[in-house]
């Protein structure tokens, strides 16, 4: 037999010692094993000849390649010898081909030891058995490609685009894969459901019809400009009804969402990525957010028009400039006293106490006290408090200076109550005893005026001053619900 | 001819600043009548005829808000000329009756003097 070429398997064939061998020497070898040994030994595809009984192996430099180190050990001799770790495998389908069965398979996986260390591979091969002109077997031919690399290629690819879809599974938007022109669901994630309404059944199904309230709403149309143009197409804050309710009942959500047209390689759309973003919550936030700021623009209006009216009745009544300052500034610290009071608290924590106590830490002497307080803890609203403040600091005023505390034995009472019939309105009074012989004033001063404005926001509020020999009474009464309201 | 001083209503819940703008008014050499509320407003007017405008706030207790003054105002005595005036909102187009105006607080006295001569309010005179 005359070997031409064939790489080193070749060289094999002729070094071998077939002395030892059941094939005997090549020379003596039947036709059907010489032919196709020259066949395998010029082929480049990997290729394998088991042989006779004792089923001898013989490969070409391609089929080497995948034996590993047990290459060339394994040349020449029995089948089981190579593949010994994975016999249970391949003994049926080399039995199979004596048997005269051939066999084809696209991937079989083994876990070789050929390099050294345990290594998966993939192989497509063909068992062919190999008869002589009688139709015995004599052996096996096989063909074969390794597809370790295609295999683990496209299972990488396959990880990948789980590991994709997982990503996407886990997003904290709503994402959703649509196909075709008619936008046929292919994936939607957890929080798409989330949005959409859990439990509907969308995938395999057209966006008209699984989602069929949308269509009304101009989506569909949105859609069918992104697949045509090719534009993506972004919105935010656009309100969507959906039939989300848990019998299917429709409800208002304001979404930010994203139609991105996805390509095939040859570069036509071939579908579209919807990303959808449930805004409602932050919307009513910033909806909120907005209205407290307003609120606090109000409130410092109508604070700002407190101080004018404050500022303008001090001028407009004051002896001199000097005194002016004086009183006004004195004044703006009450208010800015029963602001704080408001603000520490927080709305509807002020209370009527507190306000009188802030008027006897200025005008008290802890002492020698001279005045006697008694009163409920009513709570007070925030406008309503700093007009009580007010009074109370030129109730307390008007006393040092012309009333009964302008004397050392002169006293203020101090009373208040939640009062009437069905206890809906606040009372206070001032009473004061032991001061100089009261007098009706002549001219009314900025202090008597601003006490008799009475507490701004209060409905119903009345402010009385008696002028009685006894001492100067003064009763301050408002609407209850109105007086503790915050505005 | 003797001095000619036309009459206005003041509709303000907060004391202290109605004292304040009755007091503005009058220095001014108007005659100032002044109600807490829109329903004491409306009982006002009733009463006593022949007001020349009415200068009234928006938030106000009550069973009438100062938006609701204005426009029943307006369909009462069409004659009589309306300011309204809030520390809250600049109300929205429609929702003031034709010819009114509004006014943020607080209220300075040039752009008060200005707003009445605007809208028709005959000046005060004293000859």
């Amino acid at each position: 037999m005359r070997l031409i070429g064939g790489g080193k398997c070749a060289e094999l064939v002729r070094s071998f010692d077939w002395g030892e061998s059941p094939l005997g020497y090549p020379n003596d070898w039947p036709v059907e094993l010489q032919t196709l040994v020259a066949v395998m030994l010029g082929s480049l595809q990997p290729m394998l000849i088991v042989w006779g009984p004792k089923q001898i192996t013989l490969y070409n430099d391609g089929y080497a390649a995948m034996c590993g180190n047990r290459h060339p050990q394994a040349f020449g001799r029995p089948f089981g010898q190579l593949w010994h770790d994975i016999w249970d495998q391949v003994e049926p389908i080399i039995s199979a081909a004596y048997a005269g069965e051939g066999t084809s398979m696209d991937d079989i996986a083994f876990t070789m030891h050929r390099k050294g260390y345990p290594e998966e591979t993939h192989f497509s091969f063909s068992y062919t058995p190999v008869r002589d002109p009688w139709g015995t077997v004599l052996g096996m031919f096989c063909a074969c490609n390794e597809t370790t690399a295609e295999v683990i290629a496209r299972r990488d690819r396959e990880e990948q685009h789980d590991r994709l879809l997982r990503i996407l599974e886990v997003s904290p938007g709503g994402i959703a894969t649509l196909r075709g022109p008619d936008h046929v669901f292919e994936f939607a994630n957890e929080e798409y459901y989330a949005l959409i309404g859990m439990g509907r059944e969308i995938v395999g199904k057209t966006v008209a019809e699984s989602l069929s309230e949308v269509v009304r709403q101009g989506f569909i149309e949105i859609l069918d400009g992104v697949y045509s143009s090719g534009e993506p197409f972004v919105a935010r804050g656009v309100p969507i009804e959906l039939n989300r309710g848990p019998l299917g009942e429709p409800q208002e959500r304001i979404i930010d969402f994203t139609y991105q047209p996805m390509s095939d390689r040859s570069g036509q759309v071939s579908g579209i990525l919807v990303q959808a973003l449930d805004v409602t919550e932050r919307m009513d936030e910033a909806k909120r957010v907005e209205l407290v700021a307003n609120e606090l623009g109000h409130r410092l209006k109508n604070q700002l028009a407190m101080v004018q009216a404050i500022a303008s009745q001090t001028l407009r009544n004051a002896k001199d400039l000097r005194t002016a300052r004086r009183v006004l500034s004195e004044r703006i610290g009450v208010l800015s006293a029963a602001h704080d009071t408001v603000v520490q608290g927080g709305p509807g924590s002020s209370r009527v106490r507190r306000l009188v106590n802030q008027m006897l830490a200025v005008h008290d002497d802890a002492a020698r006290p001279r005045f006697e307080v008694s009163g409920t803890n009513v709570r007070i609203g925030s406008r309503p408090s700093l007009s009580m403040s007010l009074i109370l600091h030129e109730l307390a005023t008007n006393a040092f200076k012309y009333g009964a505390l302008s004397v050392p034995d002169g006293r203020v009472e101090l009373k208040w109550d939640v009062v009437g019939l069905h206890k809906d309105r606040f009372e206070l009074t001032w009473i004061e005893s032991g001061g100089p012989p009261v007098e009706v004033p002549s001219i009314e001063g900025s202090g008597s005026r601003l006490i008799k404005a009475g507490l701004a926001g209060a409905a119903d509020n009345r402010v009385e001053i008696y002028y009685e020999p006894a001492g100067l009474r003064c009763v301050v009464s408002a609407d209850l619900s109105s007086f503790q309201q915050e505005h | 001819m003797g001095s000619f001083k036309p009459r206005l209503l003041v509709v303000e819940d907060d004391g202290l600043i109605r004292l304040d703008l009755v007091d503005m008014l009058s220095d001014q050499g108007y005659v100032v009548d002044e109600a807490s509320t829109a329903d004491e407003a409306l009982l006002v007017l009733g009463e006593t005829g022949g007001f020349e405008a009415v200068l009234t706030d928006i938030d106000m207790p009550g069973t009438m808000s100062g938006l609701g003054l204005a426009n029943l105002a307006f369909e009462r005595w069409p004659s009589m000329k309306i300011v309204v005036i809030s520390g809250r909102y600049n109300p929205a187009a429609g929702v003031l009756p034709p010819g009114a105006r509004f006014l943020a607080k607080p209220l300075s006295e040039p752009l008060l003097q200005r707003t009445l001569t605007e809208v028709g309010v005959a000046s005060p005179s004293s000859d």
